[in-house]
Parts: C-alpha cells; sequence; structure tokens
C-alpha cells in the first residue's frame, strides 16, 4: 500500500502497464509480418484497382508495411501519370 | 455418445501445461467422467512421474500408434481416482516418430472409450503441436502473465482458429500482490490482449511443487488455491456454469487479528 502510494507520488510509472502497452503493439506488429507471395498478390490486386481510374507508372510503385512507436500502416505509393476519362 | 478430445497447449515452454492437464484431467474424473490423459510430450515425458504413475509403464503412445499394442494395454489407470488413466509418452523415441495421420486413428478409438481425452501438448508450434491439435474437438491456451507467454499464446491462438477451433484461456502462475503493486500484468490487461474467452484464473501455489514432488493429485487437495481453481475449470469444461473466481490476496495478519478481536 505504502510503496504503491509513494510510487504513485513520485510519478513511478507502473511496470505492468507498460508491459502491457509494449505487448499490444508487437502483436501487431507480429501479424504485419507478412510473407512475401501475400505482398506481392496484394500488389498485383491495387494496381488492378487503381488502374480503373488511373493511368500509373507500375515500374515506380512501392508498397510497405510502416511500423513506428505509436500506429502501423500499410503505405502504397504511386506516381500518378494520367487520370483515366470516366466511361458510362 | 462419442467423447470429446481437449487439447492443453501454449506456445511457450514451462508455463503449466502439464499441472493443467493432469489436474483437470482428474477433475473430470472425481466428476463422473472417463478420462484419458495423453502425454504428448515424445522423448520428454513428464505426465507419469507428475501423476505418480512412473513405476507401472509398460506400453506408450508410441506402440499404440504403431500398432504394437491395443490402447487398453497401454493406458495406466490410477488408483486414487476412478476412471482416470494415463496413456504415457515414449521416452526414447525423436518426437518425429508420430504423424497426425496416426495420432488422428489412435483418437479414434479413443473416442469411443472414454468421455474426455485431454492432450498434454509440447512446448513450440512444430510437429509435436500439430500431432496435438490434429484430433481436437476443444482447445484450452495456458499462459502466465509475462510478457513472452502471451506473446506466445496470441501465435498459437491464431493457429488454432486457422484449425477452426475456438480455444478458451487460463491464465496461471498468477500473484495478486504484484499485480496489485503494479508488478504484474492483471488477468484483465492479458484478457484485453488476447480477447479469447476465459475458462480459468489459477494462482501461484507451492502445493503444485509439492504434489509433482509426491505424485499425489493436486485437485485431491483442499488446501490447495490452484487445485481448487482447476476444479472448477474442470467443471467449467463440463458444461456447468459457474463465477469465475478471480485470486485475491490473503488478509493480512492485522485484518485477521481485527477479526479475532471482533473489530471491522
Ligand atoms: N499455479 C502454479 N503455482 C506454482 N507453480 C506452478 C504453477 N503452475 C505450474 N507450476 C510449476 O511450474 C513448472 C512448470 O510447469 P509444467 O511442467 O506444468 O509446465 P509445462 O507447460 O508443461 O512445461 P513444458 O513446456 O516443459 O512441458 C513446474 O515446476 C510446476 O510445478
Ligand atoms: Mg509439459
Amino acid at each position: 500500500m505504502l510503496q504503491e502510494f509513494l510510487k504513485r507520488f513520485t510519478g513511478q510509472k507502473r511496470s505492468s502497464d507498460e508491459a502491457k502497452q509494449r505487448l499490444q503493439f508487437s502483436l501487431i506488429y507480429d501479424k504485419l509480418e507478412l510473407n512475401d507471395t501475400t505482398l506481392t498478390d496484394l500488389q498485383t490486386d491495387i494496381v488492378d484497382v487503381i488502374s480503373k481510374y488511373f493511368e500509373i507508372d507500375k515500374d515506380a510503385l512501392e508498397l510497405k508495411v510502416k511500423n513506428d512507436k505509436q500506429v502501423s500502416a500499410l503505405v502504397f505509393n504511386t506516381p500518378i501519370l494520367n487520370v483515366k476519362r470516366k466511361r458510362e | 455418445m462419442e467423447g470429446k478430445v481437449i487439447v492443453v497447449t501454449s506456445g511457450k515452454g514451462g508455463v503449466g501445461k502439464t499441472t493443467a492437464t493432469s489436474s483437470i484431467g482428474a477433475a473430470l474424473a472425481l466428476e463422473g467422467k472417463r478420462v484419458a490423459i495423453v502425454d504428448m510430450d515424445i522423448g520428454l515425458r513428464n505426465l507419469d512421474v507428475v501423476m505418480g504413475l512412473e513405476n507401472r509403464i509398460v506400453f506408450n503412445i508410441v506402440d499404440v500408434v504403431q500398432g504394437k499394442c491395443k490402447v487398453d494395454q497401454a493406458a495406466i489407470r490410477d488408483r486414487r481416482i476412478d476412471n482416470l488413466f494415463l496413456i504415457p509418452a515414449s521416452q526414447s523415441d525423436n518426437k518425429d516418430v508420430l504423424t497426425p495421420a496416426g495420432v488422428e486413428r489412435m483418437a479414434k478409438v479413443l473416442r469411443q472409450k472414454f468421455d474426455y481425452v485431454i492432450m498434454d501438448s509440447p512446448a513450440g508450434i512444430e510437429r509435436g503441436f500439430e500431432n496435438s491439435v490434429v484430433s481436437a474437438n476443444e482447445a484450452v491456451v495456458i499462459c502466465t502473465p509475462d510478457v513472452s507467454a502471451v506473446r506466445d499464446a496470441d501465435r498459437v491462438i491464431g493457429l488454432l482458429y486457422a484449425r477452426s477451433l475456438e480455444p478458451k484461456l487460463i491464465v496461471n502462475r498468477i500473484e495478486p500482490a504484484r499485480v496489485e503493486r503494479g508488478e504484474m500484468l492483471s488477468y484483465k490487461d492479458v484478457l484485453d490482449i488476447l480477447s479469447i474467452e476465459l475458462v480459468g484464473l489459477v494462482p501461484m501455489d507451492e502445493k503444485v511443487l509439492i504434489s509433482s514432488n509426491t505424485g499425489t493429485p493436486l485437485v485431491l487437495q483442499n488446501d490447495s488455491t490452484a487445485g481448487q481453481s482447476f476444479r472448477r475449470i474442470a467443471k467449467r469444461l463440463n458444461g456447468e456454469t459457474i463465477p469465475i473466481e478471480v485470486p485475491n490476496l490473503k488478509p493480512s495478519v492485522w485484518t485477521k487479528l481485527g477479526k479475532t478481536f471482533g473489530l471491522k
């Protein structure tokens, strides 16, 4: 009790809170450790969809999973060469 | 009616699979069920000594799977608890002697003879794990409140889901005082992270080591908090709905003193 109070008082962090936070992050990170075929398949599918609307440079595009301390993101980067005209 | 195969698994080693398997098996037998406990840890057999049956091994699981003996010849009957049987692992074989197909064939026979078949999986996620889960109808994942055990549990849960099993969780070796001090993940933290159904919470208990020293069933000891937790877990696995008890701090000397003097 007293120990707990002193910790709160001195602003010391509970190590269990830190454990929880680190776990939550690493489990997401683990699941994003996709294998190469998944990423290649995903890239082909994305290119197909985007190509319906835009003309893109298929050689310059890049698909990456980015992780930092707060969030994980799927980043797809591609130069757009031309906007396709919509056909009815 | 066909029996049910339950696998107890964890990914990480040493978190309490063997303790849980022997205790839940014994508790289910005390509920009046016919139970076979199967040691799937080929090459590192343990359940026989934990259960105090090491002197009575004649045949083992590899003999059964390879057709060298019948299930009834390999199953050792516990003399203290009725309807409790152990099929021991083999100690000399390589862990790859068993194949999932072979284990599946054995499990078919076991389902005919027993109400519950409990498989004690080895640590890891390789062949031994595959063999342990191949015939499972239900899965129990056990972990302790530390980062590596929880992370491994998450991995194993993913593998079980991929086999259309919806595992239930046991958190073992909970130390209430350390949880209170913020030194140990609480069971709620673990549940938040793993988000699967909870089937029981087991406190750290000195009696676990003592009962394995002597090879006596933990669940027969009324003063074992872990043993009593496993008895409730067995009841839940057997379909009873009883509330989950959270391990809590023993009342301190001062509250005890207060009580004896009639103080609030
Ligand atoms: N609730 C508990 N309280 C105290 N000690 C425990 C508890 N649960 C397990 N133990 C101890 O932890 C150790 C490991 O337990 P156990 O052998 O059941 O783990 P395991 O997961 O089967 O290990 P392995 O992966 O090597 O097969 C043993 O010494 C056991 O006595
Ligand atoms: Mg074990």
